[in-house]
């Protein structure tokens, strides 16, 4: 058994080697580009890419890519997500917020030269429905989109939906060139074949356009020549190249190897010194503790007491210690800058936390926190922050014994709803507060806290207030309300809203997180 | 470096030079260098196991530290870990853990293995048949690979990865035993004492167990140290020791989140390093002293120089092991 040690320290070295040498050769470094405009960018990040098909895209990598290659009729603005602004196109809603009309913007064309028209906005969408695979094809379930002049689109929906601005910001719907997508195997009534050819060339009308596409090693976008917008690409070309470690991204960013970084945790960032600019903001992900009220699964702590009791008991600042910079407390179960967010959190109050766990009925045996330990989540490692929490519950009398897994092997037994006692994250799926009423008694993720509807009848008729809110305000405020019984009376301790930070070169300018497509790759520019 | 270096040299002038039986009454295997250095070091550790609680400054799982001290900042020796645990005190509490769990594990072994391996030694025919085809068995699959699976497939503890660990390193004591049983059978005062009536038990123990204990004892020296190795592999790997637990193993695989902070990950590195490379000096002074095939070995070779016997020692146990 030593034989196999060694040989592994061995490939290590070599494999750390030569790593080294191939990212030396690879380095796509700027040529005199400075000052100019043009030259080549370089991003390091993990991929977690699967296609460029904006139909199909659902997840961090390739929601960057399909925002760089097509546009949205929504936007945001930086990192607001709070507040949709027009996109290719500007819109009004009906009273009951059940109907949108849109006008697309005038003269805007694609990548060929084609315009922009109704025709291609009601081919987007009817593709991802039609397409009942694709991931995103939820997004517009319930929904109908129809054309009323070449300018002019609506979209109606049975029930209110205040959200679909913010879910139509979302780079999977982003606008297609009908002509070019129909005629390389695209479709609307779920035959849709044109993903292949999407792999290999954009059809969009985006900044960039796609150069070539490696799932395990590099994207390459080159700037768009037809683009007329006003975000006009500020690079000739840009790689995104796929490095898993974070630490090889630090290191390839102090080489000067490459100019931005997208995955550093906040130990990392603050290690990197003042040659390099950060941009370090709370993500949408929320990192919390579920106590699970089914008495079958959670026995003695299932109750919304012994939840309580975690709350209070809490240190919330020295939580915070460990996922570094630009994490903040999580108020409640919506995260800081989503609509009705609460403004402060809980704080540590010992006295509290020891009154509910009296009245939890808790006996001081030990509970079993369970946890996924090779996922982080915005840079935070699980493992520490679990033993952060259980060294603080300790200290408030709550006995608990760490329990992690692999992801994998955790999952099934979360969504299950299996876990008595467990630490997981929850982020949205495109930038709405609706995003966080599964947290509610009977919905998804309340039912994994064997949290069902007769549990709490007045937090369920919140959320359903909250979901069918037909005015801006009222929304907010039911949101509000919804956020704050979560805190009084939930089965969840919202702990932590980890950072996302970017780190890039002093070359490079203008980079700021988004939580929907974590960089708008337009809105980098060389440092003048 | 140096000191190790300095300290061989110094040691074999004077045996050389001693007369038989001097002072010192160790045998002259005990007094290598390789013997005296494995010794010390291991004997430290020991110590260091059975009353680092007493001891170490803080609490193994104490974070009461700033965050990611490096070694040598506020009364931090090693640094702190990410959670600004002590270093200098989990890496003293670790040892508490590893070592006594491999010295145990390491006996079960021997006992599960000698028992397996005798019987099918003493008794033959279908009975040598069954025990070592099971023990082939349990010999197919890779180490690490095997306690992998019976530590995942009984749940994540210490417990379990003993249990993993004792289920992969018996076959080798039921094959050593075996051979030297088999050898053994026929040689005639074992044969005497059947004959006086001796049941099998005692035929084994009296007659048998006082010549395969050298070799064994050898061996099991020698296996301390993958011992350790393996232990602090599955704890690395998640299937052994659970956070918090102070363990070497688990301590390294949280040094891999912060890898700018060499300390975490470097200081119980070495230490598994001199405690695994103690055990196996020790390992091998005890097969000098104790194997009598490795003494004839030596005596027939004559007058070969020590230190080239000392590297062939080494070679040997890379090979056994």
């Amino acid at each position: 058994m030593r034989t196999p040690r060694l040989a592994a320290i061995a490939f290590a070295a070599v494999a750390a080697l030569s790593l080294a040498a191939c990212s030396g050769g690879n380095s796509a470094a700027p040529s005199g580009s400075a000052g100019t405009s043009g030259g080549s960018l370089v991003v390091d990040s993990g991929f977690t890419i699967e296609t460029t098909d904006p139909g199909h895209t659902y997840d961090p990598t390739g929601n960057m890519v399909a925002k760089a290659l097509y546009e949205t009729l929504v936007d945001f603005q930086g990192s607001d997500v709070s507040t949709p602004i027009p996109g290719l196109a500007s819109w009004t809603q009906n009273d009951a917020a059940t109907e949108f009309t849109f006008t697309l913007e005038d003269g805007r064309t694609f990548s060929d030269g084609n315009p922009i028209t109704a025709d291609d906005v009601v081919f987007t969408m009817d593709r991802v429905k039609g397409m009942t695979e694709a991931k995103p094809n939820f997004l517009l379930t319930g929904i109908t989109v129809s054309k009323v002049d070449d300018k002019t689109v609506t979209f109606a929906s049975e029930v209110p939906l205040l959200q679909l601005p913010a879910i139509l910001a979302n780079p999977a719907l982003g606008i297609v060139n009908s002509k070019v997508v129909q005629e390389n195997g695209g479709s609307t009534t779920g035959t849709d074949s044109a993903q292949s050819y999407l792999d290999g060339a954009s059809a969009g009308s985006g900044p960039f356009v796609l150069e070539s596409l490696d799932l395990t090693s590099q994207i390459v976008l080159t700037k768009n020549p037809k683009y007329n917008g006003d975000e006009a690409a500020a690079y000739d070309r840009v790689v995104i190249r796929n490095v898993s470690e974070s630490a090889t991204q630090q290191i390839n960013l102090r080489g000067g190897d490459t100019m931005v970084a997208l995955d550093l945790n906040g130990d990392q960032v603050s290690e990197l010194g003042t040659d390099f600019t950060v941009d370090s903001v709370p993500s949408g992900q929320t990192i919390f503790l579920l106590v699970n009220q089914d008495p079958a699964v959670g026995g003695i702590t299932s109750n919304v007491d012994f939840a309580s009791a975690v709350r209070s008991a809490l240190d919330y600042d020295a939580l915070l210690e460990l996922a570094g910079s630009g994490a903040a407390q999580a108020t409640g179960v919506i995260p800081p800058g989503f609509l009705g967010a609460l403004e402060t959190g809980t704080k540590q109050d010992l006295a509290a936390s020891k009154a509910a766990l009296a009245k939890s009925g808790y006996d001081g045996s030990t509970v079993k926190l369970q946890y996924p330990n090779d996922y982080p989540v915005g840079g935070v490692e699980f493992t520490p922050l679990a033993e952060r929490v259980q060294s603080q519950l300790q200290a408030a009398g709550i006995n608990v014994e760490l329990a992690p897994a692999p992801f994998a092997t955790e999952l099934d037994s979360y969504v299950g709803g299996k876990e008595a006692f467990s630490m997981w994250f929850w982020g949205p799926d495109y930038a709405d507060s609706a995003n966080f009423l599964p947290f509610a008694p009977g919905l998804k993720v309340g039912l994994r806290a064997g949290w069902t509807a007769d549990k709490n009848s007045t937090i369920a008729g919140l959320a359903t207030a909250a979901q069918t809110s037909t005015d801006e305000t009222e929304r907010k405020a039911n949101f509000t309300a919804f956020a704050k019984a979560m805190q009084e009376s939930g089965p969840f301790v919202p702990m932590i809203v980890p950072g996302s930070n970017i780190a890039t070169a002093k070359s490079v300018t203008g980079a700021v997180y988004n939580s929907v497509w974590t960089m708008d790759l337009a809105e980098l520019k060389p440092a003048s | 470096m140096t000191a190790t270096a300095a300290r061989p040299s110094n040691s074999r002038g004077p045996r050389v030079r001693a007369p038989r039986g001097g002072r010192l009454r160790l045998p002259a295997v005990w007094r290598t260098p390789l013997a005296i250095v494995g010794a010390v070091i291991a004997l430290a550790w020991v110590v260091v196991a059975f009353t680092a609680p007493l001891w170490v400054p803080y609490p193994p799982d104490a974070q009461m530290l700033p965050r990611l001290l490096p070694p040598g900042t506020d009364g931090a020796i090693l640094g702190t870990d990410a959670l600004g645990r002590d270093l200098f005190s989990r890496l003293m509490s670790g040892a508490g853990v590893t070592i006594p769990l491999s010295l145990m594990l390491v006996a079960a072994s021997v006992v599960i293995g000698t028992v397996i391996g005798a019987s099918a030694g003493y008794f033959g025919k279908w009975v040598d048949e069954v025990l070592m085809r099971i023990t082939d068995l349990f010999m197919a699959f890779p180490t690490v690979i095997l306690a992998m699976v019976v530590a995942a497939s009984l749940g994540p503890s210490l417990f379990n990865a003993v249990i993993a660990a004792i289920v992969v390193s018996w076959p080798q004591y039921a094959r050593v035993t075996r051979s030297l049983v088999l050898g053994l059978r026929g040689q005639n005062y074992v044969i005497a004492g059947r004959l006086l009536g001796h049941s099998p038990l005692r035929s084994l123990l009296a007659d048998i167990a006082p010549n395969i204990t050298g070799p064994v004892v050898v061996l099991a020296a020698l296996d301390i140290g993958s011992a350790i190795l393996l232990l602090s592999g599955l704890s690395f790997l998640g299937l052994g020791a659970q956070p918090p637990t102070a363990e070497w193993g688990s301590m390294i695989s949280s040094a891999l989140q912060n890898f700018d902070a060499w300390w975490i990950g470097l200081f119980p590195g070495l230490a598994i390093l001199t405690v695994v490379m103690a055990f196996n000096f020790i390992g091998d002074s005890l097969r000098d002293a104790l194997d009598p095939s490795s003494r004839t070995e030596r005596a027939a070779s004559g007058v070969v120089a020590a230190p080239k016997t000392e590297d062939e020692a080494l070679k040997g146990t890379g090979a056994s092991a």
